[in-house]
């Protein structure tokens, strides 16, 4: 019995000693920041996981619309991540009722590069009042297409809940802006 | 049975044992006092003003390098705010992966020029680097920044995990963030903003470009956007600025995309005080400096004065 006892007595300082020691090792980094967005490298930070209603978002990417093709899956943000994309821009969205962006890095087939940034908005409404919140002076509006509005390097449009933004980096590319966005149009049935 | 003299053994051993973890806890305590202050600050980088000497600089002009050359000559040269074998950290805006003409990074040839002023200046080392909030790789690309400063003999620092290092910010929003290292190794720091409208803070101007040397997540900052930035002007504060107006932003900002929204300005912008710039770069977007949040929290904390034209100024004409 004493040994028993004996055994406890010099384990119970051996373990707590050894329990502070590996603590004092792992303790979590003291900046709200240390577990970085950069933490994986110079990716992009790591977005929400997509859910069931994220599906019909990340299908508009799918094979070549248009003729362009994403580079890579489309980066997801949701509310909170929204600043890490848009920066102060975020809470035009954020009080419009947001829900999600899907944006992606796409290459036309001879080569030229565009973004296309998809925002779920969660209803038309939303979208109708982003879409004429961020209205340039000088856009054009398309013809037939109210919903549609051409910049230089830049093409927007709305359907339904989605408010779409594509910016073009040389003509090329500008040129292939306004048969993506029928493609992306068309998909959003 | 236990004996008396067990007993005795028993509690000897107990009150070793309590006193191992006492001692423990205690050491583990002191560790963590330790480890909170021994973080670094980042070093006031400002020189002492000069008797005299200009204070800001408006040159105005179709070519940006001759603007920026033309400012730091009227500001007495950049040998006034670099000295031979310093190491300086040059902080562009370069967030975006977009092109110049869209004007949401900061001009490519202006930094250039600067990397160039540094170099003749005599600087032993002359980093570039920003924490693009698009993919690092294309801002840095896109925006021409990489390619003209490191042709100008510039080190680009690219915003990777193992370029961030924590600080004691002691700010009221933040207390401690990770800073890329260059800001913090340095000797001068030069701050190189351009001017764009922002859809939360009104303006991105001198004082907003530090949200760009921090690692992680933004939404903490835009909590109390004005609050954040002058806390982040407070932690670096720069030896020079130089304010890019080749291309304003005057829509759409921060992120832009539409040269719809971009206003050709033609001018650059130079000075010690922050503050002066960011009212200048104001009255760029048709602000009201005295209306905008962190103008007036720069003033109040005593960061600068907004009140420009009361410094010595000077402006060229093209």
């Amino acid at each position: 019995m004493k040994y028993v006892v004996f055994a406890v007595l010099v384990l119970i300082p051996v373990f707590l000693v050894g329990w502070v020691v590996r603590e004092g090792r792992s303790v979590p980094p003291t900046s709200p920041l240390a577990s970085a967005a950069f933490a994986g490298g110079t990716a992009a930070p790591e977005g929400p996981k997509a859910d069931p209603d994220d599906a019909p978002l990340l299908a508009l990417f799918e094979g070549s619309p248009g003729g362009a093709k994403a580079k890579a899956m489309p980066s997801l943000y949701d509310e909170k991540r929204l600043f890490d994309y848009i920066d102060g821009a975020a809470p035009l969205y954020i009080d419009r009722h947001f829900r999600r962006l899907a944006a992606a890095e796409m290459a036309t087939a001879d080569g030229a590069d565009l973004t296309c940034d998809v925002y779920d908005m969660r209803e038309a409404e939303n979208a109708a009042s982003i879409f004429l919140s961020e209205k340039s002076g000088s856009s054009k509006t398309v013809d037939d297409w109210p919903q549609a509005l051409v910049g230089s390097m830049s093409f927007v449009f709305r359907k339904g809940r989605y408010y779409v933004k594509l910016t073009a980096f040389d003509k090329k590319s500008e040129a292939a802006l306004p048969g993506l966005a029928l493609a992306l149009r068309e998909r959003m049935q | 049975m236990i004996g008396r003299r067990d007993v005795l053994r028993i509690g000897a051993t107990g009150a070793v044992a309590l006193g191992s973890v006492a001692a423990g806890l205690l050491l583990h305590a002191r560790e963590g006092v330790a480890d909170l202050h021994s973080l670094p600050t980042i070093k006031d980088h400002r020189l002492p003003k000069l008797a005299g000497a200009v204070d800001m600089v408006i040159a105005h002009g179709a070519d940006p390098t001759l603007n920026t050359r033309r400012a730091i000559e009227a500001l007495g040269g950049m040998g006034r705010f670099v000295k031979k074998g310093e190491r300086v950290a040059i902080k562009p805006n370069i967030g975006w992966n977009r092109l110049p003409e869209q004007a949401a990074n900061t001009n490519p040839d202006v930094v250039a020029e600067v990397v160039r002023q540094v170099r003749a200046a005599g600087a032993s080392k002359i980093w570039v680097t920003d924490a693009s909030v698009n993919t690092p790789e294309q801002c840095f690309a896109r925006s021409g920044i990489q390619k003209a400063a490191g042709e100008a003999g510039a080190t680009i620092v690219l915003p990777e995990a193992r370029a961030f290092r924590e600080v004691d910010v002691a700010g009221r929003i933040l207390r401690t963030a990770d800073v890329l290292y260059p800001i913090i190794e340095a000797d001068r720091v030069i701050n190189i903003p351009i001017v764009k409208q922002h859809g939360l803070s009104g303006a991105t101007l001198s004082m907003k470009n530090w949200y760009g040397v921090l690692g992680g997540q933004r939404v903490t900052l835009h909590q109390s956007i004005f609050v954040s930035i002058v806390d982040l002007a407070v932690m670096v504060k720069p030896t020079l600025t130089i304010l890019d107006a080749t291309r304003a932003l005057m829509a759409n900002g921060p992120t832009g995309g539409n040269l719809a929204d971009v206003k050709a300005m033609d001018l650059v912008a130079a000075g010690s005080d922050e503050v002066a710039i960011d009212a200048f770069g104001a009255t760029l977007l048709g602000l009201d400096p005295f209306k905008l949040g962190f103008v007036i929290e720069g003033l109040r904390v005593g960061l600068g004065t907004p009140r420009y034209k009361d410094l010595k100024l000077v402006e060229l004409g093209s």
